[in-house]
């Protein structure tokens, strides 16, 4: 897992100004599974997984996501954004190690 | 003698009223610190990787929702789930609705809740009028079989839900014990 963090977003190929898209974003990222011991019980430490994603669009946040344990490993999200102006976008995935990872995509209309 | 008397009392007044200040003061102080602690401890689960202990469905949607009442999403929400999901560390699960996203009252958040999971709340999306659509697709893990609700809540504070029931036949979340 040497490239945990590695976000990757997919735009569509063709934007016409105005439309709702779907952006498609994948992180590489391991999101932890909870342990227990043979008697049930749940191992105390520090999960490693992913507690929120957001989204920001020409500088302005446009969507934000809690996620927990629950999410699958290297997760793959879509969401809408309806582009109504050039600019750049940017997700951000912050984890419970305090680490924070980053995709860039530029909004270009064809 | 009579004239250490008062002064014993006075030495006793002062020495009670040092020692119910000093009372009240630990009393204060550890409730404060009872209450930074449990601050600080919510603040630590809430953002580090900390487990928290198990949850019914009913105390998550009692924390979250507290008892408002659900109105029924049919054609407002549609959620797609598999029917059976080999395995269920890994079970694709889309949400669409056709509720708006800007004006008056328009869908705030988006909750993905499975009802035999650990912890009950698996997601939360918050959309904004920038989104343009209240949508959302991801990957889930799902413990066993179980309903899953998807629950769109308003800016009014409607709640509207949907649920399907999905068929697990290996469980997402069970690790190995360890020894």
């Amino acid at each position: 897992m040497a490239e945990v963090g590695r976000v990757s977003i997919r735009l569509p190929s063709a934007i016409k100004q105005g439309d709702v898209i779907r952006v498609r974003t994948l992180v590489i990222h391991p999101m932890e599974l909870v342990q227990r011991d043979k008697q049930g019980k749940i191992l105390p430490k520090n999960y490693h997984f992913i507690r929120t994603m957001t989204v920001n669009y020409g500088g302005k946040e446009v969507m934000r996501a809690e996620t927990t344990q629950a999410v699958s490993q290297n997760p793959l999200f879509t969401f809408p954004l309806k582009v109504d102006r050039p600019g750049k976008l940017t997700v951000t995935f912050s984890d419970t190690m305090g680490k924070t990872y980053e995709g860039a995509a530029e909004i270009k209309f064809s | 003698m009579s004239k250490e008397a008062p002064k014993g009392i006075k030495a006793g007044h002062s020495r009670r009223a040092f020692l119910r200040v000093l009372a009240a003061f630990t009393a204060f102080a550890s409730a404060w610190k009872v209450a930074l602690f449990s601050d600080q401890a919510a603040a630590q689960a809430n953002l580090s990787g900390l487990p928290l202990p198990d949850e019914p469905v009913e105390s998550t949607l009692k924390r979250l929702f507290s008892n408002r009442p659900f109105q029924s999403g049919d054609g407002k929400i549609k959620l797609e789930l598999p029917l059976i999901a080999e395995d269920g560390g890994n079970v694709a699960i889309s949400v669409d609705t056709n509720l708006p996203v800007s004006g008056v009252t328009r869908a705030n958040h988006m909750y993905i809740i499975a009802d035999k999971n650990r912890l009950p709340m698996l997601a939360k999306f918050s959309f904004t009028p920038e989104s343009g659509k209240a949508f959302i697709a991801t990957s889930i893990r799902l413990a066993t079989t179980t309903d899953v609700r998807a629950i769109v809540e308003m800016s009014d504070g409607t709640l509207y839900a949907v649920s399907k029931n999905v068929r697990v036949t290996i469980s997402g979340c069970d690790l190995p014990p360890q020894s």
